[in-house]
């Protein structure tokens, strides 16, 4: 048995009373069977297929000491209007959070006060679409069931504003290690639209587990944009999954940007006729850092669309993962899938594994995949280079120009603003001496 | 050798890869002045010009050149741009998600601060940038594009001479800026050159045919061949060629095989 198993077993043990306290019956069973789940599946090994590139060991390593227990630190808003959430340690930090400036009809709160009060808004949509039975990372997240956001939208609500959502840690590098299990529920009604913004920058050593779920009603449209910033001693698990009814729209946009260990999973179904995704990934491997995007789209209906774009930069000794499974049901006639992974090495002992797979069961079809791993380009390098433009910021434009093609395509213009400074400052922190297509002078 | 030459190259050999290109050029450009190097295909003319600007991929195995007195081939290429050498590619990249002049911005900012110059602030560089765009007659759409993508070839050579006109070097070197340009494109590109003429520049015009010529008069024509400079002359040995051809000349230095650092048995074959 791991040092996380035991840990967290005996701190689950712990916090259990505190837990319970005042929630409905059933979503402390969801809690206990998530448990009994994780228990059986230990943690997922790569002898698993859908773990095959992913090591889970050092997080295995992890003796934690702490679980989402909130401290009174201050934690800085910069309050701009916009009704953010700030969670620390996994749970709401209520002092520093802002949930007015909601139009009616939009409903932010804290996801220990909705198990609570109002765990009708659960029933039903709790652990519908993200399973603990099939997913033990999922279902660990599930067993410490606690505090995170749930935000619903009534029909024919729209909301221009992103909500922000912000998951920080207690402490720095030298902190014992904890774990933050944050959960979100969004439910949009039919033709509502919205957008939210989570960000994950953890600063302390342990794990972020974090589960998503979106219910989008017909017509409903929604866009999500993840960011992943935290420290390169925290492991990070995200497990998004969204349903999509007729005609929803449903935008997912990630970065990661942490040069430690990412797991992030992505799973979308298109339930109704018309339903339409677009899938956006930027990941940025540094240092020793490993990121492994799995995402899955699932074409359940006729006439839907998905247009999934990964791109990864891999740099130092960091390794990318990329699946992308798109299946297409046997009544899905008439889908439109298309799905690209490009990559850029920009070190030699940087490595990716990409694995686009298709499972199409209907016959009226358009599909399309495509997966390349190149370098940057040498004679463009060289162009900058012959107009003065020194080699390292070359490397840095033309990286910039690949990644911000995943950012450029932020609908909302605030959070594009925002996520393109942050991205650039991730940029801006690769090695400068990485050797590259281009070399010194022909003299 | 005089000593105000801006520009000297002294026995020059390279090598692209394993094959000798250049087999010991000697030229020498003085502020002012405007030479042509013409020559039939793969006689060295875009090694040279490759060299001069440091291109990777080329291996300078004997010989010299000095920019204003300095050694220009141990300068790394965004050294020899900032000093004042600059090359109008024949084929200019595409660079996407990159803005045209977001690259202008950095490569003008870039120049200036190895000149001791202040960065240009986005409001004057835009001023800067209208007042050279007028005279290459570039509409201003192309400047938020990416560079060069989706550009035509006209479009391409002309931001080539907008990049000269902004980045103001002392030595300039067209490689090949005539190949697929109609004459109103040619017109414009070669307005855009000669209004860089100057005491206090050089230029070297690169060409297979004699047409760019009558736009961009020369001072001196020098005729390559095998790697080596085989006649130079005034403006009218470009008149002779256009009318004879390089027959006349490449036959007569056929005769006497290029020198090469080794005599091996590629000398024959070399190319460009």
């Amino acid at each position: 048995m791991s040092a996380a198993f035991e840990s967290l077993s005996a701190l689950r043990s712990e916090v259990l009373d505190r837990l319970r306290d005042g929630e409905a019956d059933w979503i402390g069973r969801l809690r206990d069977e998530a448990m009994t789940s994780f228990e059986e599946q230990g943690f997922p090994t790569r002898h698993l297929e859908d773990w095959k590139s992913t090591n889970l060991a050092p997080l295995e390593a992890i003796s934690f000491e702490r679980v989402g227990t909130p401290e009174q630190n201050p934690v800085v808003v910069t309050g701009d209007g916009v009704p953010e959430l700030r969670f620390v340690d996994g749970r709401l930090d209520s002092a520093n959070t802002q949930a007015e400036n909601l139009p009616a009809g939009v409903r932010l709160a804290s996801f220990a006060e909705v198990r609570r009060q109002a765990p009708e808004l659960l029933e039903g949509r709790l652990a519908g679409l993200a399973s603990p039975k099939r997913n033990a990372m999922v279902a660990l997240q599930t067993a410490f069931l606690d505090d995170g956001a749930v935000l619903t939208i009534d029909a024919g609500v729209e909301v221009d504003t992103p909500i922000k959502l912000c998951f920080s840690t207690s402490g720095d590098a030298t902190s014992p290690a904890s774990a933050a299990f944050p959960r979100l529920l969004v439910v949009a009604g039919e033709r509502s639209r919205g957008t939210i913004s989570i960000e994950c920058e953890a600063t302390a050593p342990g794990l972020t587990a974090m589960v998503a779920e979106f219910y989008l009603a017909a017509g409903a449209r929604f866009e999500s944009v993840q960011i992943q910033d935290e420290y390169a001693g925290r492991v990070h698990f995200t497990s998004t999954h969204a349903r999509l009814e007729r005609g929803a729209s449903f935008d997912s946009l990630v970065y990661s940007l942490s040069p430690g260990l990412i797991r992030s999973e992505l799973e979308i179904e298109l339930a109704e006729p018309g339903a339409e995704t677009r899938m956006r990934g930027f990941y940025l491997g540094r240092g020793d850092g490993h990121v492994d995007h799995f995402t899955t789209v699932d074409h359940a209906a006729e006439s839907c669309t998905s247009d999934e774009e990964y791109r990864g930069v891999l740099g130092d000794r960091a390794n990318g993962v990329f699946r992308g499974r798109v299946i297409v049901r046997p009544d899905a006639q008439k889908t439109d899938a298309h799905q690209s992974n490009p990559n850029l090495l920009i070190s030699e002992h940087a490595g990716v594994d990409s694995k686009p797979q298709l499972e199409i069961y209907a016959d009226d079809v358009r599909a399309s995949h495509g997966s390349t791993t190149g370098q940057l380009d040498p004679d463009a390098l060289f162009f900058l280079r012959a107009r003065g433009i020194d080699a390292r910021a070359a490397r840095l434009l033309l990286t910039r120009a690949f990644a911000h093609k995943i950012v450029d395509c932020i609908e909302n213009e605030r959070l594009r603003a925002s996520t393109s400074t942050r991205v650039d400052l991730a940029l801006a922190t690769l090695d400068s001496d990485v050797p590259s297509g281009v070399g010194g002078s022909s003299g | 050798m005089s000593e105000n030459a801006l520009i000297e190259i002294r026995n020059l050999h390279a090598m692209a890869g394993d094959t000798p290109i250049l087999n010991g050029i000697d030229l020498e450009l003085h502020a002012g002045e405007v030479h042509a190097i013409m020559g039939p295909n793969g006689s060295g003319k875009s090694t040279l010009s490759n060299v001069l600007v440091g291109k990777p991929g080329y291996e300078v195995t004997e010989g010299e050149v000095r920019f204003r007195g300095q050694d220009l081939l141990e300068m790394d290429p965004e050294i020899r741009a900032r000093e004042g050498v600059f090359l109008a590619f024949q084929y200019p990249v595409e660079i996407p998600g990159v803005s045209n002049s977001h690259f202008l911005r950095s490569a003008v900012n870039a120049v200036r601060e190895h000149r001791g110059e202040e960065d240009l602030d986005a409001i004057d560089f835009l001023s800067l940038l209208r007042e050279k765009m007028k005279l290459v007659e570039m509409p201003e759409d192309m400047m938020s594009r990416a560079v060069n993508e989706g550009f035509s070839g006209g479009e391409k050579k002309r931001n080539e001479i907008l990049q000269m006109l902004l980045l103001d070097p002392g030595f300039c070197i067209l490689d090949e800026t005539d190949s697929g340009l109609d004459i109103d494109a040619l017109r414009i590109v070669a307005n855009g050159v000669n209004q860089m003429r100057s005491p206090d520049r050089a230029m070297l015009v690169i060409t297979h045919y004699q047409r760019l010529l009558e736009y961009i008069v020369p001072d001196h024509v020098h005729v390559l061949s095998g790697g080596r400079i085989v006649r130079s002359g005034g403006k009218d040995l470009a008149l002779e060629l256009e009318e004879k051809g390089y027959g006349w000349i490449t036959d007569a230095d056929a005769a006497q095989p290029p020198r090469t650092p080794k005599a091996d048995s590629n000398a024959a074959s070399a190319g460009s």
